[in-house]
C-alpha cells in the first residue's frame, strides 16, 4: 500500500513536471511539422489525371511521430534520472521509502502516460489532416495508434535501462543518442539500400547492404524501433494473430528492460 | 577500443578488395550446374543454378524439375551473372538424386520423363507438367495434331494450286466470251478460295527427363549419387521449399488513361488508389499469391537477389467471367464489363495518344485491340471522398474475395493548411502552461 503511494507520488510529480513544461509540446509540434511536410509532398506528388497507389500514407508520418516523441520522453527521463543522481536527490529519496523499483516504475509509467497522451494529440492531428485532405482516418490508423502505445513502451523501457547504467547527464544523453541513433541509422540505411535494384548498386554498396543486413538481423530483437516497424507491418497485413503477438512481444520486451533497469540501478547504487 | 575499430576498418577494406578481385574470375569454366524447370505459381520458369549459388528455391507441393548437367560457365560482368554455354557443352549427368533433411536421406529419386503442355498455345505461357505415361499421351496428342495440321496444310496448298488454276480458267473464259461479243451476265461460277487450316491451338514441349522434386515446405539438401555409389563432386545443393504467405485475393493492374505504357499495380488489399480530379482508369484483375521476395526471385533465377524481409505479390491468372463494380459505400455508380480498347496515336507535333473503344470499323481496317480492360471514369464533379472498386462473378453476382480496393479522391487544394494542424499541441501547451501560471499567481 505504502509502495503504491510512493509510486503514485513520484509518478504525479514527474508527470506534472513534464506536462507543464514547454518541451513536451515543442516535441509534438516538431514531429507534426515533419509529418505535415511529408504529407504535403505526398499530396503534391498526386497529380491531375494520374494516380498514386500507396498503403496507408499516414503510417510513415505516424512512424516518425512515434520516434520523435519516444526519443524526447526517453531523453527527458535520462536527464531527470542523471540530474537526481548528480544532485544527490536520488540518495535522499532512497533513504526514505523510495526503492529503485518504485523509482523506475514511476518513471516508466510517467513516460508511458505522456506517450499515450501524445498519441491522443497525434490522433487529433491526423483527424484534422484527414478532414482537410481526405487522406483517410481509417480503422487501420486507429490500430496503428493503439500499437503505438506498446512501441513507446519498448523505447521508454530501453531508454530507462541505458539511463540506469550511466551516471552523469552528459554521458547518459550521449550514450542514449549514440545507441538509439545507431539503431535508427542501421534500419534506415538497410531499408534504403534494400530499395535500390541490384544493377544500380556498386560492388561496395552491395557488400555494405549485406553487412547491414547481418547487423540488422543481429539488432532485430534488441532495437525498439524494429518492434515499431514490425508492429506497423502487422497493421498493414491485417493479421490479428501477428498484431496480438507483437503486442505481447512489446510487453515482454518492456518488462525485461524495466527489470534489468531496476537490477542495474540496484547494483550501481544512487551515486553518480 | 581504437585498435578494435582499426581492425574493423582493415577487415572491411579486405572484404571490399577481395570482392573486387572475386569479380575478375577466369571467364570460362566447366561446371556441374542444375538446369531448373521450376513451378512459379502460374507456370514454369526455366533457369540454371551455377556453382556460385548454393541454394535452389522451389514452391512447395508442386512438381519442379532439376537436371544436373555439365556445361561451360562464364562470368558476364555487364549483367553481373554467370552464363551457361549449353550450346557448347550440354552433358547430362546420370545417377540418383538423394534428398536429405537434417542430414538424413529421406528419399532417392530416379530420373523421370516429363513434358510441358501449354493448353492455350505456347504464347499463353500457362503450362502444365505431365510425367511418364501421361507425358507420352499428351505429347502423342500434340504430335498427332501437328501431323493432322501438316496434312491439312498440304491439302490446302494443293487446293490453292487448283484454285489458282480455276481462277485463271475463269478469267480466260470471261475474256474469251467477251471477245466473242457476249453481253450481259455470263453466269460462270466464280472459284471459291480455300481457307488455310487453323494451327494447332495447344503446344507440348519435347519429352525430356530430369529429377522431379515435389516436397512439402522446409529446408532440404540434394546430392547426386553416381551408379558406382560415389557422390558427384559439386552436386550438393541446399533446397528451400516455400509456400505463399497469403493467397486467394485479387490484385489489379491499373492503366492510367494518361500513361498507358506505365502501368500501376494495386495488389495488396491495404493499398489505396489516390487520385485528384478527372481520371480514366483501366483495371485488369488477377488472382494472386504473396511470396517472400528473396525466395521467389531466386526461384525464377537463382542468381537474382531479393530481400528476405519483404514479400511480393505474384499475379497467377486473370480473373475471368466477372464484372467490375465502382461505387460509394453500398451505392453502385458504375457496373463495368470488360471491353477491348485501341490506343490511337494522335498525328501532328503534339506527340500524344488517345485510348478509344475498339469497334467494328477498326476491325475492318485490320487493327487489333491494344488491350482489354475494365474502364472506370472518374468525373471531375465527383465529391472528394472514398470510393470502392471490386469484382463480382457475372453468373452469381458473388463478390470475389479480397477484391475490394479504395479509390480515394484527395482534396489537394487544402494541402497547405495541414501545416496549421501541426500547431495544435503548441496551442494546447500555451493554454495549459498559462493556466498553470495564473493558478500559481492566484
Amino acid at each position: 500500500m505504502r509502495r503504491s503511494r510512493v509510486l503514485s507520488t513520484l509518478f504525479k510529480r514527474d508527470f506534472l513536471y513534464t506536462l507543464y513544461s514547454f518541451g513536451y509540446y515543442g516535441a509534438l509540434f516538431a514531429s507534426f511539422l515533419v509529418s505535415s511536410f511529408i504529407l504535403k509532398n505526398f499530396l503534391d506528388a498526386t497529380r491531375e489525371e494520374d494516380i498514386l497507389v500507396s498503403a496507408f500514407p499516414l503510417n510513415y508520418p505516424l512512424y516518425l511521430t512515434l520516434i520523435i516523441i519516444s526519443l524526447y520522453l526517453v531523453i527527458v527521463s535520462a536527464i531527470s534520472i542523471s540530474r537526481e543522481r548528480e544532485q544527490g536527490t536520488l540518495e535522499v529519496l532512497f533513504y526514505g521509502p523510495v526503492t529503485p523499483s518504485s523509482f523506475l516504475w514511476s518513471k516508466y509509467l510517467k513516460d508511458l502516460s505522456l506517450g499515450i497522451l501524445a498519441l491522443g494529440f497525434t490522433a487529433l492531428y491526423f483527424y484534422v489532416v484527414s478532414v482537410l485532405t481526405n487522406l483517410g482516418f481509417t480503422m487501420g490508423l486507429v490500430r496503428a495508434l493503439f500499437m503505438g502505445v506498446f512501441l513507446i513502451s519498448c523505447v521508454v523501457s530501453f531508454g530507462l535501462f541505458i539511463s540506469s547504467l550511466t551516471g552523469r547527464i552528459r554521458s547518459s544523453i550521449i550514450t542514449l543518442i549514440a545507441i538509439l541513433g545507431a539503431f535508427l541509422a542501421i534500419q534506415f540505411v538497410y531499408n534504403m539500400l534494400l530499395g535500390i535494384e541490384k544493377e544500380s548498386l556498386s560492388p561496395s554498396l552491395l557488400y555494405l547492404r549485406q553487412a547491414t543486413a547481418y547487423v540488422f538481423r543481429a539488432i532485430n530483437w534488441v532495437s525498439p524501433f524494429a518492434y515499431l516497424s514490425r508492429g506497423l507491418d502487422s497493421v498493414v497485413l491485417e493479421n490479428w494473430t501477428l498484431y496480438a503477438t507483437h503486442m505481447l512481444y512489446c510487453v515482454v520486451y518492456s518488462l525485461i528492460f524495466v527489470f534489468l533497469s531496476i537490477y542495474a540501478m540496484g547494483k550501481k547504487g544512487v551515486k553518480a | 577500443m581504437r585498435r578494435f575499430f582499426i581492425l574493423l576498418v582493415v577487415l572491411f577494406g579486405l572484404l571490399l578488395v577481395s570482392g573486387a578481385l572475386g569479380a575478375q574470375e577466369t571467364p570460362f569454366k566447366e561446371q556441374l550446374v542444375y538446369s531448373l524447370t521450376s513451378f512459379n505459381g502460374s507456370t514454369f520458369s526455366k533457369s540454371f543454378c551455377p556453382q556460385s549459388e548454393d541454394t535452389i528455391y522451389l514452391i512447395a507441393n508442386q512438381n519442379s524439375v532439376v537436371s544436373p548437367t555439365k556445361t561451360i560457365v562464364y562470368y558476364w560482368p555487364i549483367t553481373r551473372r554467370y552464363m551457361a554455354g549449353f550450346s557448347t557443352l550440354n552433358e547430362k549427368i546420370t545417377g540418383k538424386l538423394e534428398i536429405l533433411q537434417n542430414g538424413k536421406v529421406i528419399a532417392t529419386q530416379e530420373e523421370q520423363k516429363y513434358i510441358l503442355y501449354y493448353p492455350k498455345g505456347y504464347w499463353s505461357e500457362k503450362a502444365i507438367m505431365y510425367l511418364d505415361a501421361e507425358a507420352d499421351t499428351y505429347y502423342k496428342k500434340y504430335k498427332e495434331a501437328v501431323d493432322a495440321f501438316n496434312q491439312k496444310l498440304r491439302e490446302y496448298y494443293q487446293a490453292m494450286e487448283r484454285y489458282r488454276e480455276a481462277l485463271n480458267n475463269f478469267f480466260e473464259e470471261v475474256r474469251r466470251r467477251r471477245e466473242a461479243g457476249e453481253e450481259g451476265p455470263l453466269n460462270i461460277p466464280i472459284p471459291k478460295e480455300p481457307q488455310p487450316p487453323a494451327f494447332v491451338d495447344f503446344y507440348s514441349s519435347d519429352p525430356a527427363s530430369g529429377f522431379i522434386l515435389n516436397l512439402p515446405p522446409g529446408k532440404y539438401e540434394i546430392r547426386l549419387r553416381r551408379d558406382d555409389g560415389t557422390i558427384f563432386e559439386g552436386s550438393e545443393k541446399k533446397v528451400v521449399v516455400f509456400t505463399s504467405r497469403r493467397k486467394g485475393g485479387v490484385g489489379y493492374e491499373i492503366i492510367p488513361g494518361n500513361r498507358w505504357t506505365k502501368k500501376e499495380n494495386c495488389d495488396d488489399p491495404s493499398w489505396i488508389i489516390h487520385a485528384v480530379g478527372k481520371n480514366e482508369l483501366y483495371f485488369n484483375p488477377y488472382k494472386q499469391e504473396e511470396y517472400n521476395e528473396l525466395y521467389y526471385n531466386k526461384l525464377v533465377d537463382p542468381q537474382e537477389i531479393g530481400r528476405i524481409e519483404r514479400f511480393k505479390w505474384v499475379h497467377i491468372d486473370p480473373v475471368e467471367g466477372v464484372s467490375l463494380l465502382f461505387g460509394k459505400g453500398k451505392e453502385i455508380l458504375q457496373n463495368v464489363e470488360k471491353a477491348p480498347y485501341f490506343v490511337k496515336q494522335i498525328p501532328g507535333p503534339e506527340l500524344g495518344y488517345e485510348i478509344i473503344p475498339y469497334d467494328e470499323e477498326l476491325q475492318k481496317k485490320g487493327y487489333k485491340p491494344t488491350f482489354e480492360s475494365y474502364k472506370v471514369s472518374l468525373s471531375p464533379n465527383l465529391p472528394k471522398t472514398d470510393y470502392q472498386v471490386s469484382v463480382v462473378a457475372q453468373s452469381s453476382g458473388t463478390p470475389e474475395a479480397k477484391s475490394e480496393r479504395t479509390i480515394r479522391l484527395l482534396k489537394k487544394e487544402n494541402a497547405p493548411y495541414i501545416y496549421i494542424a501541426a500547431f495544435i499541441p503548441l496551442f494546447v501547451g500555451v493554454v495549459t502552461i498559462l493556466g498553470r501560471v495564473s493558478k500559481i499567481e492566484r
